[in-house]
């Protein structure tokens, strides 16, 4: 039987947000096995995700985080969500370097090297939300 | 026909005692020093309702009542400094309205004249203000802590001369990141510094907003003549800063302060090094 999947979510819309989401996310992955330099990489990429939303969005959003898996294999999904203005130029935003609010561009880029899977889908004027996932080998 | 003013003037005493019986955990419960704070400030919010009732003009929204709201949102601070629940706090204004009830059924047997309906409405306000006034002073206390856990965080010692030491412990948030700039700055200046260590030991997380911070900082006081080494980061940091492929090309940076220290050191003994010859 499987095990339950474990889930939390955190509204973030502040940096301090940002911190808890990204505290849990590293306790969730520390929790399922995963070792301390993939957990590292979890928290930071939660990082990057959550200051997009404190940074790009008005209201915020959502981190969704949820581990699931058994003793042979286990995976943590991370997703961002927001209602915020949206991304015009994906491609653009995931290029190293290219940043709209003085950063060093490496954010999204950055989060999809650091994670297994990555994908990102986003509608102007709708809202942006990003899927990412890391397994623990 | 007694006012109920009057009334509660005329009890003033056993109000009181029914009122600090109702401190949480009772009058014997609470601490003597709260219990002797709450008995004084608790007998003003009385006296200064009397004052009210007894003007005759019974406008919440009045200057009259504007005595009686301060007294209570000070009793209220009282509370929330001394670690009252917000619950236990508004509870003990609401109880006042308990106690004017049984006092009214024992002096005028039962409500007269909507009395009852007016003390009531004076409570209903009171427990608002006291509200208002325990979030405000619990959010004080919360950000001046915020304000001290700053500024203990980050010191700059000056470990030798010309070179300063910034242990960074904990979260670095943007302003806090702007404030380690400029005080890694106003040290290099004050103390005339050559070369600062940066330690980020203690800091849990370095992703790509606090890296530009530290680059930032490094390229600041490159422009003020001076080095600085950044010491400590983790074995996990490292590996994800490669993933993140944050450039952290233009720092020195070094895994222990001990190494960073000596590292210090040698960059001292180069620039004196040049120096000499030189009248300086």
């Amino acid at each position: 039987m499987k095990p339950e999947p474990d889930r939390l979510d955190v509204r973030v819309t502040s940096e301090m947000d940002v911190v808890e989401a990204r505290q849990k996310a590293r306790l969730l992955a520390l929790r399922h096995g995963f070792g301390t330099v993939r957990a590292h990489g979890i928290a930071t990429a939660v990082s990057e995700l959550g200051m997009n939303l404190v940074l790009h969005t008005a209201r915020g959003g959502l981190i969704h985080l949820t581990a699931q898996g058994e003793a042979g294999a286990a995976v943590v999904e991370v997703v961002a969500e927001d209602e915020g203005p949206g991304i015009p130029d994906i491609a653009l935003a995931m290029q190293d370097g290219y940043s709209t609010r003085g950063g060093l561009g490496c954010g999204l880029p950055g989060t999809r090297r650091l994670m297994d899977e990555f994908a990102i889908t986003s509608e102007v004027g709708r809202g942006t939300r990003i899927v990412c996932a890391m397994r623990r080998p | 026909m007694h006012s109920i003013g009057q009334i509660i003037l005329d009890n003033r005493g056993a109000v009181l005692d029914a009122w600090l019986e109702r401190l949480p955990g009772g009058a014997a419960g609470a601490r003597p020093a709260t219990f002797q704070l709450l008995k004084i400030e608790l007998g003003m919010l009385v006296d200064k309702l009397v004052a009210y009732f007894n003007a005759g003009d019974h406008d919440l929204g009045g200057p009259l009542f504007k005595p009686v709201e301060d007294q209570a949102a000070t009793i209220s601070a009282a509370c929330a400094r001394d670690g009252l629940t917000p619950l236990e706090t508004a509870t003990l204004i609401m109880s006042l309205k308990t106690i004017t009830r049984d006092l009214l059924d024992r002096e005028v047997g039962g409500d007269r004249d909507g009395m009852r309906i007016g003390v009531d409405a004076v409570v209903d306000r009171l427990a608002l203000v006291t509200f208002a006034a325990f979030v405000e002073t619990r959010e004080d206390i919360i950000q001046r802590q915020g304000r001290a856990l700053l500024d203990m965080a980050t010191p700059a010692l000056p470990i030798w001369r010309h070179i300063i030491l910034m242990p960074l412990v904990g979260i670095i948030d943007t302003q806090r990141a702007r404030q380690v700039m400029e005080w890694l700055l106003e040290a290099l200046a004050r103390e005339e510094a050559h070369i600062a260590i940066l330690d980020v030991t203690g800091v849990p997380l370095i992703d790509s907003r606090v890296a530009l911070h530290l680059t930032k900082t490094v390229e600041a006081a490159r422009l003020l003549g001076s080095q600085v080494i950044v010491t400590g980061i983790s074995p996990d940091a490292a590996q994800t800063l490669v993933k993140l492929d944050v450039d952290l090309s233009s720092m020195i940076t070094r895994g222990t302060l001990q190494v960073g220290l000596a590292e210090a050191f040698r960059l001292l003994a180069q620039r004196n090094q040049g120096m000499s010859g030189s009248p300086f």
